[in-house]
């Protein structure tokens, strides 16, 4: 498939010729896997323009090609990977340089921030030695005045302490060891910089100052930079200018302002529409169906058709190009002229759209209640306080929300709810059945504790056995919690489709299974022990932003349906904000606040409550501006 | 296994090849399981197979070459050399069939208690497998030997206890690995009981590590029985054994030198094949639950 020439995508151009050779330019960027057999498209058709000093954002789900956009870029490209098309930079075609070539343009004139802070630093030398071997060779430094320079380049990511210099990786936490990684990135004062996913793995806190650090920085160095981010708040928050990118093209591209008032691609909306609202209550979420396909299957076609509720015949007739909307919108829709006012008035239905849903059932039978529980985890001679005298209490039928960062001990509590650590001390108590040592329970007592609470894993990849069939997990599951029911392999087919797949998965590996249709199998494995209370620990935080939404409203659905109780623990206040009635809010180990979830987010008591409400991502610059 | 199931399993794959290096590789494994299967069938029918009786001596053609009459010529005692290779695979296929199979099973056993209780019974298992550990095994063999006499069995059991702290081991380890994820939790949280958790599910992730491993120690044991048989601390003398033969016709390296080196080229070759078909089996083990 060759892509159909489009026109440039410079929506500045217009203003004058660009003389300044500082722009980057990508056309046509074309990725492919290579394999024995065939070739795999990556990335079917990309243009990309960076003016100096301007901020873009690539936006994609996982699949979607961001990533290795933004390698291909760098000329990091796996071996099996090739790129054709054209990647321009100072008058050269970056595609073709040679590697002792690429070493002088990485780093040098391009930077890269990668997402995971954890192993972008390597662990035997210290942060100064880091920066340290970054920084350019010419002019040569004394020992002293390369220390200095590593200690103004650390300043200048808001480290003032110079002891971190001698410190190492492991040593710092994790916004700590990106600050530093984006001291290297820039040791070598790159024009332009690459930051892929730069605060995905960081905390919600800490992502809103390494956001706007590095925005800062960028500022001050007049730099040109890429933001690749699956989070479209946060690209509007940081760039001027937007690229959405699905299944490997791009759909649509404006800036900033007029993507964020004006989606004129059905993905671009439905992206918007299926980020649950932090700020009030909506009824069900608007979820985009489906997951993301490869590029080959939707090769010929819009990418997005097959999930786009307007898809008509013009839709799969060919692969329809980006087209200029209007001055500087591009959007990839031929029927976006159709529908665009369709779009727009579904929009402000769902926005005006709220449900008071928080009638807490009053007066709810107690069926949780922990009082004072600790925790504290010994390794070696080092003590770790995980839990220091937390209280809550969860009744029938309700869903309360535990909402902390890493390290608020949120996950040890719901560990030890469901008996997979035992507190240190502390009263618990499910249904009347003192529960803090299950292990020391009778069968029964064990048995009936699991038919009242289950929990529902984060990471929905490895919580099933990858050497087991679907079918073959979820029979399991029946006999331990229904042993009376005969027909087991109905059972599967009717839990499949309580959960909203096909009954014949049940013949497949979950090898074969998206994220989001992996964790609905983990859902229906524990509904098949009838639990009254589900613990959901961030159950949909490894799952892309339109699978969230299918996997929040299914859980909607099967609270109504079944009287399920939910406990949910999540760093995320727009899930609580949508599927919870009560919330505790976790700092350190400890319940710092509680109370009603609609009371509680629209009037912080607690200042830590409030920061993590002027954490969550919005769509503006002003996001920004208050932090640090 | 006949050569029937070989060319089933080499024809199961025909566009799947992957990387570039499984091309090289398929055909050595088409080869590695034709030699292994050729060993089992001589193994198994052995004399009946041999065209000559391997323990008839004719002294009138000793130390003879390569003819018509003797394939590989004939030994010191004029014993036909090419069907006492034939009459040998059986000591040392099923003595090392045995030694893998038996640490197969207390290896893995052993393995996935020690590792999925953990605490106590971990330390005891562990502690055990270190001190197994620090023996030299050919002391003890020879030791043994030297107490209760040298016979092929008693060399057998000492290595199945030799070995299977290092099964133990392996397995221990690839079980720590899978104890923390998430599937188990679950399983655990349903109420599975523990050996079942232990048995069914982590086990079948365990086991292309259990399986590569076991051919490891199939190929290992063969080479270590045949380097006792050459001390002559295995089968009694006169017995068809590739050991055996290799040391006993060493003399015979300048008049048929292929009566020693057939008997060698036979264990490299099994060893060898045993091996590549452990790495083969792991790649194939490992695709079915996690590859894409």
């Amino acid at each position: 498939m060759i892509p159909e020439p489009r026109p440039p995508v410079a929506p500045e151009a217009a203003l004058g010729p660009v003389l300044d050779v500082e722009r980057l330019d990508v056309e046509r960027l074309r990725i492919e896997r290579i394999r024995p057999d065939r070739r795999d498209t990556i990335v079917s058709a990309v243009d990309l323009a960076l003016g100096p000093g301007e901020t873009i954002g690539i936006v994609g789900e996982s699949g979607s090609g961001k990533s290795m956009t933004a390698r291909a870029i760098m000329g990091l490209l796996p071996a099996t990977m090739r790129a054709t098309g054209q990647v321009r930079y100072r008058d050269r075609n970056l595609l073709g340089l040679t590697e002792r070539e690429w070493q002088a343009t990485r780093g040098g004139e391009i930077g890269l921030i990668l997402q995971d802070p954890f192993t972008m630093l390597n662990p035997v030398l210290t942060c100064g030695k880091i920066i340290g071997e970054s920084l350019l060779k010419t002019p040569r430094r004394s020992r002293d005045a390369r220390r200095e320079e590593v200690l103004r380049r650390l300043a200048e990511v808001g480290i003032r302490d110079p002891s971190v210099a001698d410190r190492y990786p492991f040593q710092l936490s994790g916004g700590m060891r990106q600050r530093v990684g984006i001291a290297a990135a820039l040791a070598r004062d790159p024009r332009v910089l690459l930051a892929d996913e730069p605060t995905t793995a960081l905390d919600v806190t800490t992502q809103r100052e390494v956001l706007a650090l590095i925005k800062g920085i960028q500022a001050a160095r007049g730099m040109s930079m890429v933001l690749i981010t699956h989070d479209l708040r946060v690209a509007f928050a940081v760039c001027d200018r937007v690229y959405v990118l699905y299944a490997g093209s791009l759909v649509e591209v404006a800036s900033s302002a007029a993507l964020d008032a004006e989606p004129l691609h059905p993905y671009t909306l439905g992206l918007l529409l299926s980020e649950p609202s932090a700020e009030r209550r909506t009824g069900a979420l608007v979820t985009i169906p489906g997951s993301v396909p490869a590029p080959d299957d939707v090769a010929g076609s819009c990418t997005f058709a097959p999930r786009c509720r307007w898809a008509a015949d013009a839709c799969t007739e060919k692969s329809p190009p980006l087209a200029e909307i209007e001055p500087g919108r591009l959007s990839a829709c031929v029927r976006v002229s159709e529908i665009r006012a369709e779009m727009g008035a579904l929009r402000q239905r769902v926005e005006e759209e709220s449900s008071s849903g928080a009638s807490s059932p009053a007066a709810a039978t107690r069926l949780i209640q922990v009082d004072d529980a600790r925790k504290i985890f010994k390794n070696g001679r080092r003590t770790v306080t995980a839990l220091d005298g937390v209280s809550i209490e969860v009744g029938e039928h309700e869903s309360v929300g535990i909402v902390g960062e890493s390290g608020s001990g949120k996950t040890t509590l719901a560990r030890i709810l469901v008996g997979l650590e035992k507190a240190t001390s502390g009263r618990i108590a499910i249904d009347g059945i003192p529960a803090s040592d299950w292990a020391s329970l009778s069968a029964r007592d064990q048995r009936k504790l699991r038919s009242t609470i289950q929990i529902v894993f984060q990471d929905p990849y490895s919580s099933l056995n990858p050497m087991r069939s679907i079918g073959s997990i979820l029979r399991e599951a029946i006999a331990l919690g229904e042993p009376t029911i005969k027909d087991r392999n109905a059972e599967v087919g009717s839990l499949l489709t309580s959960v909203g797949l096909p009954p014949d998965y049940a013949e497949r590996k979950p090898v074969a299974l998206s994220g989001g249709e992996r964790q609905r199998v983990a859902i229906a494995r524990v509904l098949a022990a009838k639990p009254r209370i589900l613990v959901c620990d961030e159950p949909v935080s490894a799952l892309d932003m339109s699978v969230q939404a299918q996997i929040l409203n299914l859980l909607i659905k099967l609270r109504s349906e079944r009287g399920l109780g939910y406990i949910f623990i999540t760093h995320d206040l727009s899930i609580v904000r949508q599927v919870t009635e009560r919330l505790y809010v976790m700092q350190g180990g400890r319940v710092v606040e509680s109370g009603p979830t609609d009371e509680v987010l629209s009037n912080p008591s607690d200042p830590y409550t409030a920061e993590l409400l002027k954490s969550v991502p919005r769509p503006e610059p002003e996001w920004l501006a208050t932090a640090q | 296994m006949t050569a029937n199931t070989v060319l089933v399993l080499a024809d199961e794959r025909p566009e799947t090849t992957r990387r570039g290096r499984r091309r090289v590789v398929a055909p050595l494994i088409w080869l590695s399981f034709l030699i292994v299967a050729g060993v089992l069938v001589m193994a198994a029918l052995g004399t009946l197979l041999a065209p000559q009786n391997p323990a008839a001596q004719h002294l009138a053609t000793i130390n003879a070459s390569p003819s018509g009459a003797h394939w590989l010529g004939t030994d010191a005692l004029g014993r036909d050399v090419f069907s006492r290779v034939i009459a040998g695979a059986r000591t040392a296929f099923f003595g090392p069939l045995i030694i893998a199979a038996a640490s197969f099973v207390l290896g893995n056993l052993l393995g996935l208690f020690a590792g999925y209780r953990g605490g106590l019974a971990d330390a005891i298992i562990m502690r055990w497998v270190d001190f197994m550990w620090a023996l030299p095994a050919l002391v003890i063999l020879v030791v043994v030997a030297g107490a209760v006499g040298s016979s092929y069995w008693l060399a057998v059991v000492v290595l199945i206890v030799l070995t299977v702290p290092f099964d133990t081991r392996v397995i221990r380890g690839a079980t720590l690995e899978q104890m923390p994820r998430p599937y188990v939790e679950a399983v655990k949280t349903l109420g599975v009981p523990r050996w079942k958790i232990m048995l069914f599910h982590i086990w079948p992730n365990v086991s292309p590590i259990a399986v590569a491993n076991t051919c490891l120690v199939f190929a290992g044991s063969l080479v270590t029985l045949a380097g006792l048989e050459f001390l002559g601390l295995g089968v009694p003398p006169g017995t068809p054994d590739w050991g055996l033969m290799l040391s006993q016709n060493e003399a015979l390296l300048f008049t048929n030198p292929l009566a020693t080196i057939a008997p060698g080229v036979m264990i490299v070759l099994t060893a060898i094949s045993m091996n590549l078909i452990g790495d083969w089996l792991y790649e194939q083990l490992t695709s079915r639950g996690a590859g894409r």
